[in-house]
C-alpha cells in the first residue's frame, strides 16, 4: 500500500519545491495542506503518516500542528522544513516531537538523506 | 505609455518572492541570533509594487513616531540592481549595546558602530540569500548612513525619487524578550523588475 505523505506549507511555490524534492519512484499517496488547520485535519484522516511541515503559516503555524499531534496522539512522523533555522527554532520543534529538521530551500539530496536515515525510504527504493 | 502597465507582479510571483525572502531573512536572523544569543521573531515578509509616495507610507507604517537611524547599501548583479534600507528604532540601542557587550559610551559614535555591525549582518545575509536562490551573485556597495536620530519623514524627503513604481520587499525584525526592532526594505530599480521577474519565473516553471 502506498505511504500517505502530507506536505503542509502556506506557499504554493514551497509546496511545489517540496514535491519536486521527493525521491523518484517513491510509492506514496500525496496530499497538500495550505495551513496548519488543514494539515491537522488531513493527519486526522490518516493522510499524513509522513508530514513535511513548514513553521511560519497563517491560521495555525507549525508549532501549533506539532502540539495538536501530541495532544491527540496522532500517528505522524513529522519532518519540519523551515526557513527559520535559528538554533532556538530547531530545539523547539524537536522538543515538540518533530523527528527531523530540514533547512529551506529543500532539495532532493537533503530529502532522500533524511528519509533514508529514519528508515522511511528503504535501500531498494 | 505608463510604467505601471509593465510592472505588475502575478500572485504566483508574489508567493515566490515571499518564500525566497522568507528563506533569506531566516538565514540573516540565524546569524543575528547566534551573534547576540537571542531568538529573532520572523513575520511573513511583504512584497509589493510600490510608488515613491507609497515608500513613504511603507516606512511610516512601521516606525510611527519614534526616532530612527538608517543605513542604506546598494547591490548589483546580473543586470539587477537595488538598495537595501535598514531603519533602526533608536530605542533599541541600549539593549543592543548590552547584548553585544559594547563597553564604550553610547553616544552618536557608539550607536553608529552598533548600527553598522547589525546592518552588515542583516543586509549582507539577506541579499546573499536572495541572490543564491535566484542564482544571481550580487555585489554590495559601501553602506551609507542616511541619518541618525531623525524622523522617518526626513529619510524619505532626503531621497531623490526618479522612479514611478518599483518592487519593494519589507521585512520586520524583532528580538524576543528585548526592546530591539528594525525594518529592512529592499527596493529594486525600476529597470530591474522585468529581469528579476524572469529569474523568479524560472523557479516557478
Amino acid at each position: 500500500m502506498a505511504l500517505p505523505v502530507l506536505i503542509c506549507d502556506d506557499s504554493s511555490f514551497a509546496r511545489k519545491q517540496m514535491k519536486r524534492a521527493l525521491p523518484d519512484g517513491w510509492e506514496i499517496d500525496l496530499t497538500f495542506a495550505c495551513n496548519g488547520v488543514e494539515g491537522v485535519e488531513a493527519i486526522r484522516q490518516g493522510k499524513g503518516e509522513v508530514v513535511f511541515l513548514d513553521l511560519t503559516m497563517p491560521e495555525m503555524d507549525g508549532y501549533g500542528v506539532l502540539e495538536m499531534i501530541r495532544k491527540e496522539d496522532l500517528p505522524a512522523m513529522v519532518i519540519v522544513v523551515s526557513g527559520d533555522i535559528q538554533p532556538d527554532a530547531q530545539e523547539r520543534v524537536k522538543k515538540l516531537g518533530a523527528m527531523a529538521f530540514i533547512k529551506k530551500p529543500i532539495d532532493k539530496e537533503k530529502a532522500t538523506q533524511i528519509l533514508t536515515e529514519f528508515g522511511i525510504l528503504s535501500e531498494a527504493e | 505609455m505608463g510604467a505601471t502597465a509593465m510592472t505588475a507582479i502575478s500572485e504566483d510571483q508574489r508567493d515566490c518572492y515571499q518564500e525566497i525572502t522568507n528563506v533569506a531573512m531566516g538565514q540573516a536572523a540565524d546569524r543575528l541570533a547566534r551573534l547576540l544569543d537571542v531568538y529573532v521573531i520572523l513575520p511573513i515578509p511583504k512584497v509589493n509594487m510600490i510608488s515613491a509616495s507609497e515608500l513613504h507610507m511603507a516606512l511610516a507604517d512601521t516606525t510611527v513616531n519614534d526616532d530612527v537611524s538608517a543605513v542604506c547599501q546598494g547591490f548589483i548583479g546580473s543586470g539587477i540592481a537595488g538598495e537595501a534600507l535598514l531603519v533602526f528604532n533608536d530605542a533599541s540601542f541600549s539593549d543592543l549595546a548590552s547584548l553585544m557587550n559594547y563597553k564604550g559610551p553610547l553616544d552618536r559614535h557608539g550607536e553608529l558602530e552598533l548600527l553598522m555591525d547589525v546592518s552588515s549582518v542583516l543586509i549582507g545575509a539577506c541579499i546573499h540569500g536572495i541572490g543564491e536562490q535566484l542564482e544571481i551573485s550580487f555585489n554590495q556597495g559601501h553602506p551609507v548612513v542616511l541619518g541618525q536620530h531623525c524622523h522617518v519623514d526626513d529619510l524619505v524627503k532626503s531621497g531623490n525619487h526618479q522612479w514611478s513604481q518599483t518592487l519593494a520587499i519589507e521585512i520586520h525584525y524583532e528580538i524576543e524578550n528585548v526592546n530591539i526592532s528594525c525594518d529592512l526594505l529592499l527596493l529594486f530599480t525600476e529597470d530591474s523588475v522585468a529581469k528579476i521577474n524572469q529569474q523568479v519565473d524560472y523557479l516557478l516553471d
